[in-house]
């Protein structure tokens, strides 16, 4: 664990330079120096670009916290903050708030959907004081499908919001205000309350049973992992959107660079999931002209991750 | 230490196991035996809390089970499982130090006492090379020692093993017992095990389980008789004692084939070892099999023993009598075919090679399967060989081995055919 420390280090630098540089970086070209002279900069800076690039870094974290939480909890590589039905409960919720509301609330709804669902997956698949983990995954499956096809239904019946409603689906920080930061900052602590239970996710990973062996108390502990990531997906839902790839690539991306132990891929991953979404916002609103973030992440992440595999089975 | 009441276990409605008790503690290694869903892993998960006893009560140091925390039931109760997963790639190192888990407060942190706890544990289960290795790199014998190190890091005071070396080759299963064995000197080890010859070697005690119950319980010499074996896995075997250990040695006998037919009585002259598999096969072909005369101390009575062929014996060392040749010559009148291996020949059995003669008996068949120059057999100063080439010259066929001589022995009694 100690030899991962100057890495841990060197990835914290990098969150510090990724914020100053993205902040520079923009249509409208200010340099640091100009700064304190020109007002309309200024405004730029504090009021459109850093929030912007602060709350992409929270949500980054966040993603990539709950991303390393699913995959060990659930000891498949395949898992996702969206696999528990976060990302059809999210979305409906907001498509809710789109069509009905007009968009108002679309916040409050696309979190508390998010939330609902993990609730609505966990009910389920309790038996007796229970919880087996592939019924969870099944029923999460399940109800993420059922959602989806409500979404479907109100999509297709829209009208005119279809466009809101896909927009918001790809994700995105176009619309992002200090107000989104600040509630994004609740990313941070529940993240790194996380940290508390990496040596449970440890024991975890090598078998339900082998953890109940070693002392862990397993339903309380899935119990409390569901919770807080569920908590921290739907505040990441609610601020940018649903964006893929983050969640599952990243923590994949670490395991390969500092190994499986949880109490350091878990802050690994947080850094480079922060990392890896706002320079990935910083594409989508320079060179991308606005395209979703989504669409960038996984462009330019997905065949990166490749030449990642293919390299680690070549050795 | 630890002690089980009257515990009934089911899973929902299916019930597994009613109404066992037994208790063990320090010093014990335990078996636990028994046929495919009896119940042995059931019985270990409910000692490990991960089934629930519909009725009856576990006590651990007389607490009950239930009134203990996760964390304290795996300071005093280790498990090793069947095979373990190896999930992510972990070095061994850090394995073993989850073992510590239950003792590290969750805002603690590992200290030197924990490390050298693993060190020992890496050090008793023979893996200190390995701990920088990732545990997918090592082989399925290499990761169970990890998971024992593992388990043995929890300073447990009773160890479970579920069949612990079901997946393993020869060499590691007794390397991995023998460990066990040596453990169980200072901690209580309770053991599931497939293999009655591994139960019976290594543990102090046995329990059989069969139909809900435990069938018996006890020293494995008491457990591990025909008759249990025979009323829980359904098959016949023999036991014996195994010639390097004394422990019970249990050898599954060949199933006798009805359909064989053969019929009527067929004698063996056989001895030192020689005739066992002759018997079983003519035995398992259906024939009433007769055989003597035999020492009581060669592997051959053992065998005829076994299988309930009777048997014309004398005491050790000592030469055939004329009160067992009065014997063997009513059997010899009642057989229709006589089998006779080649064996070795000395003062002690030529007797019956003479009477054979002296008696004219028709339908010999001599098996012969030794190779060229294998050594002498004949101890007799030729009086042996003499005898032999005599029978031979009087029409005994000479076969080279075990179905042909059943063959020969089918055509001699299809010559004489069964009055039934």
């Amino acid at each position: 664990m100690q030899k991962s420390t100057p890495f841990l280090i060197l990835l914290f630098l990098a969150v510090v330079a990724s914020v100053l540089v993205c902040t520079v970086v923009g249509p409208a070209g200010i340099p640091y120096l100009g700064l304190a002279a020109d007002e309309s900069a200024s405004i730029i800076i504090f009021s459109v670009r850093l929030p912007r690039v602060i709350a992409a870094l929270l949500v980054g974290f966040g993603l990539a916290a709950a991303g390393v939480v699913m995959q060990g909890m659930f000891r498949n590589s395949m898992a996702d903050p969206y696999l528990l039905g976060t990302s059809a409960g999210g979305a409906l919720g907001a498509s809710l708030a789109i069509i009905f509301l007009n968009g108002a609330f679309r916040w409050m709804l696309a979190f508390t959907g998010c939330i609902g669902a993990t609730f609505l997956v966990y009910g389920i698949s309790r038996q007796g004081g229970r919880m087996p983990v592939e019924q969870l995954l099944l029923t999460g499956i399940a109800v993420s499908m059922f959602l989806s096809a409500i979404l479907s239904f109100l999509m297709y019946s829209a009208g005119k919001s279809l466009h809101q409603i896909f927009m918001w689906l790809m994700g995105g920080f176009w619309n992002i205000s200090w107000t989104d930061v600040w509630i994004g900052l609740l990313i941070i602590p529940a993240s790194l309350s996380l940290l508390l239970f990496s040596r449970e996710l440890n024991i975890f990973s090598l078998g339900e049973e082998d953890a109940i062996h070693l002392g862990v108390d397993t339903e309380l502990f899935k119990k409390m992992l569901l919770l807080v990531s569920s908590f921290i997906t739907g505040l990441a839902v609610a601020i940018a959107g649903i964006i893929g790839f983050i969640g599952l690539i990243t923590p994949h991306l670490m395991r390969l660079v500092v190994g499986p132990d949880h109490r350091v891929l878990l802050p690994a991953s947080m850094m480079a999931g922060g990392i890896l979404l706002v320079f990935s916002d910083t594409l989508a609103r320079t060179v991308g002209n606005e395209v979703p973030v989504g669409v960038v992440t996984a462009f330019f992440g997905a065949p990166f991750f490749i030449f990642l595999l293919k390299r680690r089975y070549m050795r | 230490m630890i002690e089980l009441r009257d515990v009934d276990l089911a899973y929902g409605a299916r019930k597994v196991l009613e109404q066992i008790s037994f208790q063990t503690g320090k010093g014990e290694f335990l078996g636990i035996i028994g046929p495919n869903g009896s119940g042995k892993t059931t019985l270990l998960k409910a000692i490990s809390r991960i089934v629930t006893p519909s009725d009856g009560a576990i006590l651990l140091d007389d607490l009950v089970l239930e009134t203990l925390s996760p964390r304290e039931l795996s300071r005093c109760i280790a498990v090793v499982p069947q095979a373990a997963d190896s999930g992510f790639d972990f070095p061994v190192r850090d394995v073993v130090m989850m073992g510590r888990y239950p003792h590290i407060g969750r805002f603690g942190s590992e200290k030197d006492k924990d490390r050298d706890i693993c060190r020992k544990a890496m050090e008793t289960t023979g893996i200190t090379h390995l701990a920088d290795r990732s545990i997918r790199e090592i082989s399925g014998g290499e990761l169970q020692r990890v998971i024992i190190a593992r388990a043995l890091a929890q300073e447990p005071r009773l160890l479970l093993l579920d069949e612990p070396t079901a997946h393993l080759d020869l060499g590691q299963q007794i390397g991995i017992l023998q460990t066990m064995r040596e453990l169980s000197r200072t901690i209580a080890v309770i053991g599931v095990f497939h293999d009655l010859n591994h139960a019976a070697h290594f543990c102090d005690r046995l329990i059989l389980l069969h139909n809900y119950r435990i069938l018996a319980m006890g020293e494995p010499a008491a457990v591990l008789t025909p008759d249990t074996i025979r009323t829980a896995f359904e098959i016949a075997v023999t036991v014996r004692k195994n010639p390097f250990t004394g422990h019970p040695f249990i050898s599954p006998l060949p199933v006798p084939d009805d359909g064989a037919g053969g019929c009527g009585n067929v004698h063996v002259i056989c001895g030192g070892g020689e005739g066992s598999a002759l018997l079983q096969a003519l035995h398992a072909g259906g024939y009433l099999v007769t055989t003597g005369v035999l020492a009581v101390n060669d592997t051959d009575y053992t065998t005829a023993a076994a299988l309930g062929i009777p048997c014309i014996s004398e005491p050790p060392f000592s030469p055939v009598t004329g009160r067992s040749l009065g014997e063997l010559s009513l059997m010899l009148k009642d057989a229709r075919a006589v089998v006779m291996t080649r064996g070795l020949w000395g003062p002690g059995n030529i007797g019956n090679l003479h009477f054979l003669e002296s008696a004219r008996v028709r339908g010999i068949v001599i098996l012969d399967d030794r190779q060229e120059g294998e050594g002498a057999w004949d101890f007799t100063g030729g009086e042996a060989a003499a005898a032999l080439s005599r029978l031979a010259a009087d029409g005994a066929i000479i076969v080279r081995d075990i179905p042909s001589a059943l063959a020969a022995v089918a055509a001699i009694t299809r010559e004489d055919p069964c009055r039934t």
